[in-house]
């Protein structure tokens, strides 16, 4: 059997161990929607301006979230070892991680904007572009949250170490501030985050408008951030899986 | 290389900073046996198993493991072995079946193959009618079970029992230890260390004894003894109490004395020797002796005679 549905083999395991438990799923959503909630009552008018922003940062939060989880805990409780006994490659079980870490995020977005398009009657211009920045930006963002935590032992580790990352890029990728307001010292950062470029796609997707000309430009930046990740998940993974 | 040798280690090195936790290790594990690989704490034992099982890398050496290099061919060799770790280390959150369910998945059988094996496998350790009962809610003993039969799932060639019995109680140790001989009758070469060395006398072919990363001695079960101690038992009890330095200064072949009970245990160099003195001494004492015989040293009396010869080496660590 070959090693991809091995690696399906290992992302069906995680969602029955860690993503089927209810809490998770409801605090995944919960603090969007809330932050989505503030947004449409202060003025409601203006909602479609955050709302991609809001989805991308779904995305990155969830999914950061749950590679951190599935690697810390098991290398804590030392199921991981059973993994790296097991005749699968270290591609192999990055694989299986990235898309259970992923499918989580994606699901989680997927129900938030379900939800805004049949409640506020969000539009979705280019449905197409929408997925590919939602499976982009999930698999970018699982592989960054793979790449950090496999570092460290403890969930809390792995969580501070992200939030390095996460809270400051959230400024200056366009969530809540429109990139044209960004100073000029930021936009290079904004250009390198690959939250700005899910975050473009998904505006492109329900808005048919975006800060670039061509949604091929963030799809082809977010396509080479995908590859860079995914070549250093690889190499952090060899390198501290068994620490 | 023989066909054979299903573990093949020559030259094999591995350091932690300035540790060197192996130094130069040499052995062959011969196809069909259990292999006893002894030593006290931080010998590195668990180190050589981690190498050879490919979760750790080596400094230097050759490593082959089923005719494959693990560095080089990691997937072939870990289909075809099996580790039972130090710690338990399977699921905890899923039940009895589908940790052994998902390791079929890993391992590549087949849907139906699978569900063959994992009720086959239950039913081999007992644990059936826990078959829906969560990891993390068994006792030890079921939960040491459950990782053998984890380690069994791919039919692997070779098993690795790191400590397979430790912190079980009596019946449970039995009942592995006999689970053990049944599967390496079925033809499952073993790889076991463990502490206790009854166990490894019982159950194993060949033993090797590792010091602080270096191998002391090597050979078969019943005859580690005998060359490690460097000496044989004779076991003899007389009509009546005897004057034992005089009997020492009789029978030179003697190298030690002492008694339990009514019987006298000697350490001799030449069994044939001490037999022909002790008779002839005994004869002209006019005692009686009501029963004569050798005994080998047990592995347990030979590990001890060859822990205080590298005593300068040894250290208990941890
Ligand atoms: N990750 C590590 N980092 C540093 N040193 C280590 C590490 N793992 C093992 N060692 C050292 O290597 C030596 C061998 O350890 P190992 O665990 O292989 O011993 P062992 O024979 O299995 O001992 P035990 O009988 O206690 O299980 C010890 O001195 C130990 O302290
Ligand atoms: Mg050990």
């Amino acid at each position: 059997m070959s090693q991809i549905a091995r690696a399906l083999f290992i992302s069906r395991k995680d969602v029955e161990s860690y993503y089927s438990k209810p809490p998770l799923i409801t605090w995944g959503l919960l603090f969007p929607v809330v932050l989505m909630l503030a947004v449409y009552v202060k003025n409601p008018a203006t909602y479609l301006v955050v709302a991609p922003g809001i989805i991308g940062m779904t995305l990155l939060f969830g999914n950061t979230s749950m590679a951190a989880i599935v690697i810390t805990w098991e290398k804590r409780s030392g199921t991981l070892q059973r993994l790296l006994l097991a005749p699968v490659t270290h591609r192999t079980i990055v694989l299986g991680k990235v898309v259970s870490a992923a499918a989580y995020g994606a699901a989680t977005s997927t129900v938030l904007t379900l939800g805004l398009v049949v409640l506020l009657k969000m539009p979705m211009v280019h449905l197409p572009v929408f997925i590919v920045g939602l499976l982009a930006g999930a698999a970018t963002f699982a592989l960054l949250g793979l790449i950090i935590a496999v570092r460290v032992r403890e969930v809390f580790e792995a969580m501070t170490l992200l939030n390095f990352f996460r809270f400051p890029i959230l400024f200056i990728s366009g969530v809540f501030m429109p990139l044209d307001a960004l100073p000029a010292w930021a936009r290079p950062i904004a250009m390198v985050s690959p939250l700005t470029h899910t975050v473009e796609l998904l505006r492109f997707g329900v808005t048919g408008r975006s800060w670039f000309p061509t949604p091929w430009i963030p799809i082809l930046v977010l396509a080479t951030m995908l590859t860079i990740s995914w070549l250093l998940a690889g190499t952090a993974f060899r390198r501290h899986a068994n620490r | 290389m023989s066909s054979d040798n299903v573990i093949e280690v020559r030259g094999l090195v591995r350091r932690y900073g300035e540790l060197v936790a192996l130094d130069r290790v040499d052995f062959t594990v011969r196809r069909g046996e259990i292999f006893a690989y002894l030593g006290p704490n931080g010998a590195g034992k668990t180190t050589t198993i981690n190498i050879l099982a490919g979760l750790l890398h080596r400094d230097a050496g050759q490593v082959s493991v089923c005719k494959f290099d693990i560095d080089r061919e990691p997937v072939a060799v870990k289909q075809r072995i099996g580790v039972v770790p130090e710690e338990s280390n399977l699921y905890p959150e899923l039940t009895c079946q589908r940790n052994l369910e998902y390791l079929g998945q890993l391992y590549g059988l087949g849907r139906s193959e699978r569900r063959g094996r994992v009720d086959e496998l239950l039913e081999t350790f007992d644990l059936t009618e826990k078959a829906s009962v969560r990891f993390r809610a068994l006792s030890r003993g079921m939960k040491r079970r459950l990782t053998v039969a984890a380690s069994l799932v791919h039919n692997p060639e070779v098993v690795f029992f790191d400590e397979p019995t430790a912190g079980l109680d009596v019946p449970s140790a039995r009942t592995l230890r006999e689970l053990i001989r049944t599967i390496n009758r079925r033809g499952t070469t073993v790889f076991l260390t463990t502490h206790n060395l009854a166990e490894a006398e019982n159950l194993s072919d060949r033993v090797l004894i590792l010091i602080k990363g270096k191998v002391v001695t090597e050979g078969a079960t019943d005859e580690i003894g005998r060359q490690a101690a460097g000496a044989e038992i004779l076991s003899v009890v007389f009509s009546a109490g005897i004057p034992v330095d005089a009997l020492r200064a009789a029978c030179p072949a003697v190298m030690s004395a002492n008694i339990t009970d009514e019987k006298w245990r000697f350490e001799v160099a030449n069994v044939h020797q001490a037999t022909m003195q002790i008779v002839a001494w005994a004869e002209k004492s006019g005692l009686t002796i009501l029963k004569i015989s050798t005994e080998t040293p047990s592995l347990e009396e030979a590990f001890m005679a060859i822990l205080e010869k590298n005593s300068a080496g040894s250290e208990v660590r941890r």
